[in-house]
């Protein structure tokens, strides 16, 4: 049986389409990751696969049910972590778990669940008073009641602190363990990387790509990106480089070269700089990150080119690209 | 059960907040105002207690402020969760929506009841204990026509709640309602059977007994109708008999209608 299933999906909100004619299979029991910017759709997916929003057309089958149909007896079974909630201000964070248990007619300790989230000795304080991150334990703990067969995060790490990630991940891990199946959507990609059997990514309301992490990697190549800083960048040095052999791109930024090219060809790279007069002052080479990745696919670039990849994702809660590796002479 | 779980909820959140020790603190002013009024003058121990009930307690805080606090209390049950989010928490546990919406009528409900009767019993415990001699019976029964009617206004202001996608259109159309049933009951009643006086007239009733219905149809007339009828020893006997029943019929009806219809279009509602 697949825990969700989206066949023909589409969802038309006054003027805009936010989900467009989307297929969508998470098997049971594996750990899949919903990538893709900022309003690319995940929301909307994430809340028909809940009934909050019913799809325009198409079917969403939830745990082998009819997702609206059956909604209460889906989420009897579902855990969910939504995005963008609020708590109850003025009930404590005890109370919350109370009534998830209640809710789901589980039986089980508040201060066990609690406790696995990080949020024990907090827990008689009114959530009104929480930090963010405090509310996103909590939420989590609301979703753990019950040992639900399916979690549902939304965004999880939203307002995580570091250590608040590396929880999150040891929970989804240890769910996933216990035979549950997780589905996450995340803007963020190290997160995914760390977790994700499979992943999809969302671009315009459309899945773009859906694949394992190592399928997504080898369907961008072993390209790397070499980049030389030499002393000025002409515009014969420009072209000696792109006529070396096995070099398929070459951007000029500044003083810099970016150069897409094979792994073996880097030494005549330089050599090539060198001869049409540049003195080399700096290189390093960067596999094709999972940010590159990222960017290719949500931003319709071709694949593989690393290019100004991590300036334009200086938002500052992304770790170091996975796989990068710097060599300086 | 899920309806009881949302209601229980809501019913604690409710009485946690700030504006529920403020309205119990009104009423309890409001009421020891009156009975300072009406307190016993010079030889006479005998407490006013009916007259403190039907004419002032009765018209001012009955019949004008309970809906009105109805209103408050109900109007951002389902609205408020919407515009803040705490909605998307409770949909992720299994609930459905009209256990949502009842849900917030029971536990708003329950919690407008508690304010009223937390709010009149703390004065009667001053008049008990005072060496007057104090109708407690007459008193604590009209507690309970005054929180029936606020549980009434409270059912109206949830379906307003539900049917509506802000706070704010929430608050306005309980207002609405407020205006209607307190303010201009009578001026728009008359009106529309002024308007249809033709076709009235072609039917087997009198215009009386139309007005009558209407009077009857309104939940702060119903209560005042019922309520008086209980100071009065009267009770579900005497003349009104029929009114009275009918009144309980449109209080029941206003209790359950409004959610109801409320529930109709936030089932369809994209959240």
């Amino acid at each position: 049986m697949t825990a969700i299933e989206l066949r023909g999906v589409t969802k038309e909100f006054p003027g805009v389409t936010a989900v467009s004619d989307l297929d969508l299979t998470v098997e049971e029991g594996e750990v899949y990751g919903f990538l893709g910017p900022n309003g690319a759709g995940k929301s909307t997916t994430i809340d028909m696969v809940l009934d909050l929003v019913r799809p325009t057309e198409g079917t969403v089958t939830v745990l082998g049910r009819d997702a609206t149909a059956d909604s209460v007896e889906i989420r009897k079974r579902t855990g969910v972590l939504p995005d963008g909630f609020s708590v109850y201000e003025r009930l404590s964070g005890r109370r919350h778990v109370e009534f998830a248990i209640e809710s789901k007619e589980a039986n089980v300790e508040p201060e066990s669940v609690l406790e696995r989230v990080g949020l024990l000795e907090d827990a008689d304080r009114k959530a009104g008073g929480y930090s963010k991150g405090m509310r996103q334990r909590l939420a989590l703990a609301m979703a753990l009641v019950g040992e639900p067969d399916l979690l549902i995060l939304d965004e999880p790490s939203s307002g995580l602190d570091p250590a608040g990630v590396k929880d999150m991940r040891e929970i989804v891990s240890a769910e996933a363990d216990r035979g549950a199946t997780v589905f996450f959507s995340s803007h963020v990609l190290a997160q995914v990387e760390a977790v994700c059997d499979r992943v999809g990514i969302l671009r315009a309301g459309e899945l773009v790509a859906e694949d394992s992490i190592e399928g997504l990697r080898d369907a961008v190549g072993d390209g790397e990106t070499l980049e030389v800083t030499v002393d000025d960048a002409t515009d014969a040095v420009v072209d000696a480089v792109r006529a070396v052999d096995g070099v398929s791109r070459v951007d000029r930024d500044g003083d810099a070269l970016l150069v897409s090219c094979d792994p073996g060809v880097k030494t005549r790279v330089i050599a090539a700089a060198e001869d049409a007069g540049a003195v080399v002052d700096d290189f390093h080479t960067e596999e094709a990150s999972l940010e590159d990745l990222f960017l290719a696919y949500t931003e319709g670039e071709a694949p593989g080119r690393s290019g100004d990849a991590s300036s334009a994702n200086g938002s500052g809660d992304d770790p170091d690209p996975a796989g990068s590796e710097e060599v300086e002479r | 059960m899920s309806l009881l779980a949302v209601a229980n909820k809501d019913f604690q959140d409710t009485v946690r907040s700030r504006g529920m020790a403020l309205l119990v603190a009104l009423f309890s002013l409001l009421v020891a105002v009156f009975a300072y009024v009406v307190r016993p003058q010079g030889q006479a121990d005998q407490f006013a207690t009916e007259l403190l009930l039907s004419a002032f307690v009765g018209p001012v805080l009955v019949t004008g402020l309970v809906p009105l606090v109805g209103v408050v209390v109900g109007y951002n049950a389902v609205s408020g969760e919407r515009e803040s989010g705490s909605l998307k928490l409770l949909l992720s546990l299994p609930h459905s929506r009209a256990d949502v919406v009842f849900g917030k009528v029971v536990g708003r409900g329950a919690a407008m009841a508690l304010a009223t009767f937390a709010g009149f019993l703390l004065p009667a415990l001053v008049l008990i204990v005072t060496p007057v001699t104090f109708n407690a019976g007459s008193f604590l029964g009209y507690t309970v026509f005054a929180a029936a009617l606020g549980v009434v206004f409270v059912a109206i202001a949830v379906g307003c709640s539900a049917a509506v996608a802000t706070r704010q259109r929430a608050l306005i159309a309980g207002i609405g309602v407020y205006a209607l049933f307190v303010l201009l009951w009578g001026l728009f009643t008359g009106r529309v059977v002024g308007a249809f006086s033709g076709p009235i007239e072609a039917l087997p009733v009198s215009m009386t007994q139309i007005r009558t219905f209407l009077d009857a149809a309104n939940p702060t007339s119903g209560i005042e109708l019922l309520a008086n009828a209980f100071l009065g020893d009267q009770l579900f006997a005497g003349d009104s008999l029929n009114q009275q029943v009918s009144a309980v019929a449109m209080l029941v009806f206003w209790t359950l209608a409004p959610p109801l219809a409320g529930l109709l279009k936030f089932d369809r509602d994209d959240l």
